[in-house]
């Protein structure tokens, strides 16, 4: 017993270990990141179990509306910072087997579940008991890609690049991001806002 | 004390939170929020992981987004205390009454398998709603666009058909 608790300890140390050996911020920095992405979450609402499984039912559209927007500013933030040095991309190939499976898989378990995995966090601080067991089967889900990746690896399929707008359209490459991300941002504001509100949430929550 | 914030500030905040994360003056790369799972089944399970693949190939995105979500959890937690006062313990969503049913053993049974589906189904895409959406949009990825398409697609689907529709009920 006392053999396993060091072996947990030492994990966990190793976690923060690993951090502070890349080059992506301290641990402080990483950790405040993640408190204001949670606060963001938190208060935009965009965690609620109405916002997302809302939006599957088409009964709640602030998730696309906050989402579509961030991208679009984000598209056309990231670019100038890219052109000036301040920042690179970091794609992920196109493997279209573990796109298409993989996301028809994540959809569907997102509107059931009501929350994907950078939501599910700020519900089960918040005391969700059901996102607490679904967090468990989460970790399983986790478990076994591990334990059977490279089976997994065959439904994935072969990486057909790390291809973007971008490097796509190399020539027009500033129009072609700079639309793509006015398009989203239009998008955002032309989908109509409709909400549906928690009950429990009425009162105190406003 | 603000408890809320419309859709539109949640939309610029995150764009400036993703590209802080994105600068080098931040941590120099994109937001994730998926591989911190198996990262943790990893950990929880005891795992060697010289004898896993995968485990050696998460080794930094897995830490990386460990951290990140103990600053979600801390973070979320002090406000749900403090200042929006959300925090309850509850088991069944007020929607999931009023579009599914009342049963505590239906909604944690769902939980259960959309949760492990859930994660089987981001780690299959390499990313999810932080990593692809966000994140892989944001760098018009090709594959980003992909995984947005299919998942709304399969999300709205879904939800048409799991859910009822009670427009006059309740």
């Amino acid at each position: 017993m006392h053999h396993e608790e060091t072996t947990y300890l030492t994990k966990i140390l190793s976690m923060f270990d690993a951090v502070t050996q890349q080059e992506h911020g301290s641990i402080l920095l990483v950790f405040i990141i993640g408190m204001i992405f949670g606060s963001i979450i938190q208060y935009a609402k965009v965690h609620k179990f109405e916002k997302i499984a809302g939006f599957a039912m088409l009964k709640d559209t602030v998730v696309p509306k906050m989402l579509f927007l961030a991208i679009g500013l984000a598209t056309i933030g990231l670019y100038f910072m890219i052109e000036a040095g301040y920042a690179s991309y970091h794609i992920k190939p196109i493997m279209l087997g573990g796109l298409i499976i993989g996301g028809a898989i994540f959809g569907a378990s997102m509107a059931i579940f009501g929350k994907c995995p950078g939501t599910g966090p700020v519900s089960v601080a918040e005391g969700r008991i059901d996102i607490m067991v679904g967090a468990f089967g989460g970790i399983l889900g986790g478990l076994v890609f591990t334990l059977y990746y490279d089976q997994f690896k065959w439904i994935m399929g072969e990486s057909l690049g790390k291809l973007s707008l971008a490097n796509m359209f190399e020539e027009y490459q500033s129009i072609v991001v700079l639309l793509f991300g006015l398009a989203l941002v239009a998008i955002s504001i032309l989908i109509p806002l409709v909400e549906e509100i928690d009950e429990d949430d009425r009162g105190y929550d406003k | 004390m603000i408890k809320k914030i419309p859709w539109w500030l949640g939309g610029v905040l995150m764009a400036l939170l993703l590209l802080f994360s994105f600068s080098v003056f931040g941590a120099d790369r994109p937001i994730g929020a998926s591989t911190y799972v198996p990262y943790f089944a990893g950990i929880i399970f005891d795992l060697d992981p010289e004898k896993y693949t995968y485990l050696q190939k998460i080794r930094n995105p897995g830490s990386w987004e460990g951290v990140l979500l103990l600053g979600v959890l801390f973070g979320a937690f002090i406000n749900a205390i403090f200042i929006t006062k959300t925090f309850r313990l509850t088991i069944v969503p007020s929607a999931w009454k009023k579009y599914k049913n009342n049963s505590v053993a239906s909604r944690l049974i769902w939980s259960f398998v959309s949760g492990f589906f859930l994660i089987i189904g981001a780690r299959l895409a390499g990313g999810c709603t932080s990593g692809h959406f966000l994140s892989g949009m944001t760098q018009t990825a090709i594959s980003s666009i992909i995984f947005g398409v299919v998942v709304l697609i399969s999300l709205v689907v879904t939800g048409k058909l799991f859910y009822k529709d009670n427009n006059n009920a309740s």
